[in-house]
């Protein structure tokens, strides 16, 4: 064991920061959107709920705590991007004749990825200059150019995390070869049925101004 | 009367300045369980002498004749001509060095990697001819033989995303090596050394988990749960120190292979 | 010219050319191997059912010794072997099989308890002991009487490669792949390295070594249908030939194994015989066990083919647009044995013959698949005619296998071989030097730079027309079957191929890797090997093992109880051939094989040394 090149830790360590900060966004997108989601039963129960979060400044502190978090996962995840000169040009050429799902899957997460980094500025942004949360206020919001945005903005979040997600229990050896088709399968609903519930809440915050 | 196949082939002389990167094209009557072999050899003996591939075993065990068929990697010598439309579309495989048309170097390429992951059984035992052989579960023997048969055709590493991107990737290949030498009880390795070998960006965490090295292996073996079990691993491992160590040793188990050391 | 030096070459890096290598890199050699393919490729990677050792763990290997494994060796080479080197092959078996599972071959091994085997086809039980769990376990082969190949699943070859080939990787042995030795450095006397062809670039190299070792397999592909891989055209025989003063022993003795498959010629595995599978013929009756009511299926392989081909002769083959073939039926093996243990076969199977062994049967026909014969070596190694020469494996004749081998003895040859030949090659190399010559070296590049000039200049056949002249001419004419007219004819025939060599002309001319040059310098040395093996089978009017002449069907040993050494003349069209006792001394006196049948000729006995099996000669 001689001759060897002693890894540098600090750098082998980003793999394990991707992946926890990663699972923990995915978490906050997957109640985020849930709450967000109540509206769909009653525009009251989500300003409840705002109020609370709110009121215990749960929503003020973490809102800058999960944007530094989607910059840091990008900051980290980056250096798998195809920046570098041809690499793009590379991966899509090579998705293009190889036709794997999961080749192509990865180009989405890349896009997505850009589109939300620079998404979530402009979303916590108009938030939380507009404290505090309420459902007429977001239906201002909308009808006032913003849907645009968040018709692109939300599947952008919800393929990322979705894929994200299913990328990650498979690089860990939680989905394995058995389970994968499941997996996937059962990930493509989930998306499905978050998207459904965000359309849905977005169609109830228009009509609800 | 076969059909009448048009085989579309890159064709490239590296060492022959007349020679520029282009496709040409062969046509050949179909026989009755032709394979890419067969109709390669008669390309090669009836209409161009020229043409460079490599086959060797011809039966799909050395891993000799790997190459893009119409667009995805495959044994050339395993694939049925029946199995493909009359257009067959024939490329090297990327990554390794191109020597010549459809030929490349994977030899040197995997005898590199293989230095570098030190692809081999580490013990300090020495052996004794005289004693009877170390006894061994036959069913971890199998499990392990079933890491064992890669044939390092290279398939797998011509069908990811990440090697194509990054020359230095060490591929599917070397982290199923690796994930051989881990399960099996002779090599004294601890995931330490595992990590210092492969914890690096070239190595596990290089996998952006895009699996088409486990969908494409011609030997079906199972690729993405070793490259799973070998990052958990080495990720908890690339972490020792910062991590509490009830959370660390909780993240390592569960993840069903039962056979950590 | 490039030129590298070095303690070892290693012509050929398959399982004995690396177990040469790892003996001689243990013992602080430098080693340099050269191989055409990258090592792992190697054919030796192909060979899947197993090691002939008695370890004698199975229930069925019970009881077994090197003396019996010694007895099945000899009787299966019909007395052709030398009885000394199978002893030694026989006792160091157990030792090289326990080496290389030290080294990470993943072995097979004993599970106590009852399992159920088969034999003939026919299921039975058998208990395996619990004292044994976890030891290297057996499967049966043909010509044995115990059960006694080590196995890994069905990837023997490739699981002991791979390991071998790490081993290398970890000693650091320098390993030049893609090239192709094209002819020996020597002096008539002391043999100092080759001259060989870079496959990336084409330009000449020299390697300059003490010791040389030829390792490149057999020479299969002198004829059509041959289980071998293509790269198994005798590099290796054709230089030490070239050189005149290396003899080939036995180069009639040519194996057809009995289950290639119809039409890609892949084979499969002895093991499902062993297991259990059956051949049937045209009326799916199962026909072996009236030509050999004991062995059936499992009498040594020159048997088994010589029958299936009887059969076929009968009128009971089955037809096909590729010939006539029998088939091999695995059926009632049932679908876990074949998924697991029998997989290649399953694999080779479904995706080349598209049968599925599970439910179908599988077409197979006798096809050419070993060469006993090869570059002569006495017991340490050493080659006929030139000091520091040696060779192993298949591509040498050290001689255990005689006229047959037995299923499971040439895998198990090469890391035995491979064991005890590094040993003394290493005893060779302690203390000796040696002065390399430029003046050899230089003739023997210009020598091969001669044959490239020639062929650019040619205007004849190209090479594939003259190599499958060759294989047509050996399949009609040196088959299993021999008579002297056949023969005769053959030899005419191979000769005027020889002669049409001389004006060889390629199709295309480029740098760099050129596969046609590949081949076309390898022709005219594949027909003088073909030229070796049918005027050797001419001119031995007997039969004996894999060497079955119709016109000559008894085994004579009052007159041939001999090993043909073949010499390569310069100029000459024609091998020389001279003879040498088979063994030095008897352990097993000639007698019958107890499969096979044939009439035998007695030798005189009287003047013979006979010892026992412990007893030094």
């Amino acid at each position: 064991m001689t001759d060897r090149n002693v890894p540098d830790a600090r750098r082998n360590r980003l793999d394990f920061w991707q992946a926890a900060s990663g699972a923990l966004l995915a978490l906050f997108v997957c109640v985020h959107l849930l709450l967000e989601g109540t509206v769909v039963l009653s525009a009251s129960l989500t300003n409840a709920i705002a109020w609370l979060l709110e009121a215990t400044f749960v929503a003020q502190i973490s809102a800058p705590i999960i944007v530094l978090l989607v910059v840091f996962h990008f900051y980290i995840a980056a250096r798998k991007m195809p920046f570098r000169a041809n690499e793009l040009g590379i991966f899509v050429k090579h998705s293009r004749t190889l036709r794997e799902p999961d080749t192509c899957l990865w180009l989405v997460q890349v896009f997505t990825a850009i589109i939300i980094l620079l998404g979530v500025f402009f979303h916590v942004y108009t938030v939380m200059i507009d404290l505090p949360i309420s459902v007429s206020r977001s239906a201002e919001r909308m009808t006032s150019g913003w849907l645009p945005f968040y018709v692109i903005f939300l599947p952008c979040v919800v393929l990322h995390t979705g894929i994200g997600i299913y990328r990650l229990a498979a690089k860990y050896g939680y989905c394995t070869r058995a389970t994968r088709q499941v997996w996937r399968k059962r990930i493509w609903i989930v998306m499905a049925c978050y998207l459904v519930l965000g359309f849905l809440a977005m169609t109830r915050v228009w009509f609800h101004g | 009367m076969g059909r009448i196949l048009t085989f579309e082939i890159f064709r490239y002389n590296p060492l022959d300045p007349r020679s520029m990167p282009h496709m040409q094209t062969f046509t050949l009557e179909e026989q009755r369980s032709m394979t890419l072999f067969v109709a390669l050899n008669q390309i090669r003996e009836h209409q161009d002498a020229t043409l460079q591939f490599d086959f060797c075993c011809r039966a799909g065990i050395c891993g000799s004749c790997g190459m893009v068929i119409n667009g995805r990697p495959g044994l050339a010598c395993h694939t049925q001509t029946s199995d493909l439309p009359e257009r067959i579309t024939l490329h090297p495989l990327p990554v390794f060095k191109l020597l010549g048309d459809l030929s490349v170097d994977t030899g040197t390429w995997f005898r590199n990697v293989g230095k570098k992951i030190e692809s081999w059984l580490h013990t300090n035992k020495t052996f004794d001819p005289n004693a009877q052989e170390e006894r061994m579960d036959n069913e971890l023997a199998t499990q392990i033989f079933e890491l064992d048969r890669c044939i390092e055709c290279g398939c797998c590493v011509a069908a990811c995303g990440t090697a194509l991107m990054r020359k230095d990737f060490i591929g599917a290949t070397s982290i199923n090596r690796m994930a051989r030498f881990y399960i099996d009880p002779r090599d004294q390795r601890t995931p330490k050394d595992f990590y210092d070998l492969i914890g690096d960006d070239n190595g596990v965490f290089g996998c952006m988990g895009l699996l088409a090295c486990d969908d494409i292996c011609p030997k079906q073996i199972p690729l993405q749960d070793q490259l799973g079990i070998m990052r958990r691993m080495v990720s908890i491992e690339s972490v020792r120190g910062w991590l509490p160590e009830g959370i660390r040793k909780r993240l390592g188990g569960g993840c069903g292979c039962g056979r950590h050391k | 010219m490039r030129i590298y030096q070095s303690d070892v070459l290693c012509m050929g890096a398959g399982l004995a050319g690396e177990r040469v290598a790892v003996e001689a890199a243990q013992a602080g050699f430098s080693v340099i191997c050269l191989s055409v393919v990258p090592p792992k490729r190697s054919h030796s990677s192909a060979a899947m059912g197993g090691m002939q050792a008695a370890l004698g763990n199975s229930i069925m290997g019970d009881g077994d010794c090197p003396e019996i494994h010694f007895n099945d060796t000899v009787k299966g080479s019909d007395w052709g072997c030398d009885q000394e080197v199978a002893r030694i092959f026989a006792n160091t078996a157990p030792i090289a099989m326990r080496e290389m599972a030290f080294l990470g071959v993943p072995w097979s091994r004993v599970v106590p308890g009852e399992h159920t085997y088969y034999k003939g086809g026919k299921p039975f039980q058998a208990t395996e002991k619990a004292e044994n769990e976890g030891l290297i376990h057996s499967r049966a082969f043909g010509g044995t009487a115990k059960w006694r190949t080590c196995y890994t699943s069905d990837g023997t070859g490739h699981a002991v490669l791979f390991t071998l080939d790490n081993r290398l990787l970890q000693l650091g042995v320098t390993m030049h792949d893609r090239t192709q030795a094209e002819a020996l450095i020597h002096d008539g006397q002391t043999c100092m390295g080759c001259i060989a062809r870079d496959l990336r670039t084409g330009e000449l190299v020299a390697y300059l070594a003490k010791a040389t070792l030829i390792a490149t397999g057999g020479y299969g592909r002198i004829y059509r249908a041959t289980t071998n891989a293509v790269i198994c055209d005798g590099g290796g025989q054709i230089t030490a030939l070239n050189t005149g003063v290396v003899p080939l022993g036995n180069m009639e003795a040519v194996q057809f194994h009995p289950t290639g498959t119809v039409p890609t010629d892949i084979l499969v595995t002895e093991g499902c015989r062993g297991d259990g599978g059956t051949l049937l013929d045209v009326n799916e009756y199962r026909f072996m066990p009236d030509y050999e009511p004991e062995k059936a299926e499992l009498a040594s392989r020159d048997v088994v083919s010589r029958r299936m081909t009887e059969h076929m002769r009968k009128g009971f083959g089955v037809p096909s647009p590729y010939g006539e073939h029998l088939w091999l039926d695995i059926r009632h093996l049932g679908e876990k044995h074949i998924k697991t243990n029998l997989r290649e076969v399953y694999d080779i199977s479904t995706h080349f013959l598209g049968v599925d062994p599970v439910h179908q049967l599988i077409p197979v026909r006798p096809t050419q698949h070993y060469s006993m014969g090869g570059v002569r070596i006495n017991k340490d190694g050493h080659a006929y005619g030139l000091k520091g020469l040696f060779a192993a494996g298949e591509a040498a004749c050290w001689d255990m296998h005689g006229f047959n081998r037995l299923g499971g003895n040439s895998l198990a040859e090469t890391v035995v071989s491979g064991r005890v030949i590094g040993q003394k090659l290493v005893e060779f190399l302690q203390g000796y030097e040696t002065t390399f010559s430029t003046q050899a070296t230089n003739e023997a590049a210009l020598q091969v730079q001669d044959r490239i000039t020639q062929l650019k200049r040619g205007s004849g056949d190209n090479c594939y027309v003259l190599r499958n002249a060759m294989q047509d001419i050996m399949m009609e004419h040196v088959g299993i079957f021999r008579n002297g007219k056949d023969l005769e004819a053959g030899v005419a025939k191979l000769q005027e191929l020889l002669e049409r060599c001389k004006n060889m002309r390629l199709e295309g001319n480029q740098p760099g890797p050129n596969a046609e040059m590949s081949m076309a310098l390898r022709v005219p040395g594949m027909i003088k090997l073909a030229l070796c093996t049918a005027y050797g089978a001419l001119m031995r009017t007997e039969s004996r093992g894999a060497h079955a002449r119709e016109d000559y069907p008894e085994r004579n040993d009052k007159d041939w109880l001999v090993r043909t050494l073949a010499y390569w003349k310069e100029g000459a069209d024609l091998p020389t051939l001279e003879y040498e006792r088979a063994t030095p001394w008897f352990i097993l006196p000639p007698g019958d094989r107890g499969y096979g049948g044939g009439k035998i000729i007695q030798g005189d006995m009287t003047n013979e040394k006979v010892i026992g099996y412990d007893q030094q000669a």
